[in-house]
């Protein structure tokens, strides 16, 4: 504790370079951690857990949800399939089916089915009551929300539909909070496909290991049908049809490494020329009986304070970033939220510790190995 | 009473390049406990060797170097840095005080090392300070000092944690007259007042004078001791540093 605060004195009363260190550190830690973000919300929404049992049916070879046009009268068939829960028809509506940082998605659902659907859907600002009463309402999602600066009361259009949201919603499910609910036959006549037509059916199994047999039924039984169909998990979905987005943010891990590479050698750096501007002050400590162990942990400590100081501005910078942003990917109709998480926040402390323990071993090494009197002459 | 120095055929060599330098040869000698011993001689004679060698901050090659009952030179690296953390201080000549501490920061760093609450710190440092006159000093920083204050500062870093030895390398070199006498004073009291027993290399007589022995070193050899006053007689039981 004693040796802690006299590695804090010599950051804080060497400033300048202090500041300049921590503002290289807060740089590389903010790339690192906008990568982890962008890594981590990635795999939130294609990496399949024991606990997604969605299944998303599309018409077979379909290029984007204006494509695909599916018979509203499928509904009744896929709900008696052995294993299905839930169904809900969903029309979809977009203003870019490419990839876009800026995607909106209005889904057109039957308003009695949408709680009962998805019981996890919360409503936190307006009422459903409102959303249930109007015609033109719309259930927003938090992210959707706040990119777009929207709350209960407003009107906005988009994809030549005029809405009126009638409340906020957040939802367990990350597509949920990133589009906005509308009433079902109101989307199929605004987007101008029709009544009795929808871009999917949302399908809810019973369990995980039912995903692939139920999907393989629903496809099936569509296989002679005027329009067939392709079942698959949600986020497998999301896979497949984000291959190049997936595959981009794939490479942006290496400009995590590369920052973590930098952060390290600007910390080792910075520490290797402290220790020896400071070989004078060494041999004192020294002299008045430090140990090879204190010395060492004294230049340890000034490096692992510099670069979690550092990390820590730059991770946090990163974090408000993304929350203050709310950047959502979209494509074909599925979004990725760029949100931030607690999981890297933690990760990005975690990284900026190790980052400054390593990057002082070897001088920390070098400090405690000087020889007293070799020192105290060259002074 | 055994000595508080014992010295016997201490030899210190080392290798520069092909050749062997050796600037302590074969040396013997003596200090009773509460002596002022000073060190004279021409530069390369040896006598910062020597300091250093009694400081516990270099080992000799050879021969036997027992302070207060213990034979230092035979001490792992370990626990020679323990045992000068606890026995001994050093005054440096060009003070080397840690720029970005203060006064009080500096001369607290010896106590950093021992077990002792921030309060009973506090009190060590605040006497330490009040014994070389720098209490009003405390919070300024060495740029913030003239060098007469710098060396007190330094005198009460080396002083703060009791040691019974006190080291010290020409540490009027780089002062004024007037500062300096007022150096030689302390020194003179720390001994006198104290008990501590202080080993000095010097190159100024006037420095030497203060001392009660001097010995002249020349290529790592003694060549003469010079005595004042008569024989040597302990001081009585020390006044402690602190309250």
């Amino acid at each position: 504790m004693k040796l802690l605060s006299l590695a804090l004195k010599n950051i804080t009363r060497h400033r300048l370079r202090s500041f300049l260190t921590m503002a290289g550190v807060a740089a590389g830690m903010f790339l690192f951690t906008a990568v982890e973000t962008m890594q981590h919300s990635l795999a939130k929404v294609t990496k399949a857990g024991a606990d997604d049992t969605t299944l998303v049916v599309y018409r077979e070879n379909r290029f984007c949800p204006a494509t695909s046009r599916l018979p509203e009268y499928y509904l009744p068939t896929i709900d008696k399939i052995e294993g299905v829960r839930e169904v809900i028809p969903i029309q979809i509506a977009v203003n870019n089916c490419g990839a876009s940082l800026d995607v909106i998605t209005f889904r057109g659902v039957p308003a009695d089915n949408l709680r009962k659907y998805n019981p996890g859907l919360t409503v936190i600002d307006g009422s459903f009551e409102d959303w249930s009463k109007r015609s033109d309402a719309a259930l927003v999602g938090e992210t959707f929300a706040r990119r777009r600066g929207l709350k209960t009361g407003d009107k906005f259009e988009a994809v030549g539909i005029n809405v009126l949201v009638a409340g906020i919603i957040k939802s367990s499910e990350s597509q949920d909070n990133n589009v906005a609910y509308v009433h079902l036959p109101f989307l199929q006549q605004a987007s101008n496909v029709g009544l009795g037509t929808v871009t999917q059916f949302n399908v809810k199994v019973d369990s995980s290991d039912l995903l692939e047999p139920v999907a393989r039924r629903i496809d099936e039984t569509f296989r002679s049908d005027a329009q067939p169909t392709t079942t698959r998990p949600e986020k497998a979905f999301f896979a497949e049809t984000a291959k190049q987005m997936i595959e981009l943010i794939g490479f942006t891990r290496w400009l995590g490494l590369g920052a973590v590479a930098a952060v390290l050698g600007l910390v080792a750096n910075a520490v290797l020329l402290i220790v020896r501007g400071r070989v004078k002050e060494t041999a004192i400590l020294q002299t008045l009986g430090y140990s090879r162990f204190k010395i060492a942990s004294l230049v340890s400590f000034e490096g692992i304070l510099l670069g979690l100081l550092g990390g820590a501005v730059g991770v946090l910078a990163a974090y408000s970033f993304f929350q203050w942003q709310s950047f959502t990917l979209g494509n074909e109709g599925l979004t990725l939220a760029i949100t931030p998480d607690h999981a890297v926040l933690l990760k990005g402390f975690l990284v900026a510790l190790l980052l400054g323990l390593l990057a002082s071993l070897y001088p920390a090494w070098r400090a405690s190995r000087q020889s007293i009197t070799a020192s105290l002459n060259a002074a | 009473m055994p000595p508080f120095i014992q010295i016997r055929n201490l030899t210190k060599s080392f290798k520069k390049g092909p050749n062997l330098i050796t600037p302590l040869q074969d040396l013997s000698l003596e200090v009773p406990r509460g002596e002022f011993l000073a060190l004279m001689g021409p530069s390369g004679s040896g006598k910062t060797t020597l300091l250093n060698l009694i400081a516990g901050i270099d080992t000799p090659t050879s021969g036997e170097l027992v302070i207060d009952g213990r034979d230092v030179a035979r001490l792992s690296r370990a626990q020679l840095t323990r045992w000068r953390s606890r026995h001994v201080g050093y005054i440096f000549q060009l003070y080397h005080l840690v720029p970005i501490l203060s006064a009080f920061e500096n001369v607290e760093l010896p106590l950093l090392l021992l077990p002792l609450s921030r309060s009973e710190r506090r009190t060590r440092v605040e006497a330490a300070l009040e014994l070389v006159s720098l209490a009003d000093r405390a919070h300024h920083r060495p740029p913030e000092l003239s060098g007469g204050q710098e060396q007190r500062v330094a005198i009460a870093r080396a002083i703060v944690h009791d040691p019974e030895l006190l080291v010290a390398d020409e540490p009027t070199g780089d002062l004024d007259g007037e500062s300096a006498a007022a150096i030689l004073d302390l020194l003179s009291s720390l001994t006198r007042d104290h008990g501590k027993t202080i080993v000095m290399v010097t190159h100024d007589p006037k420095a030497a004078a203060i001392a009660r022995r001097t010995l002249h070193l020349e290529k790592g050899r003694l060549i003469e001791q010079a005595h004042r006053g008569g024989a040597f007689q302990a001081p009585s039981p020390p006044e402690p540093l602190s309250t």
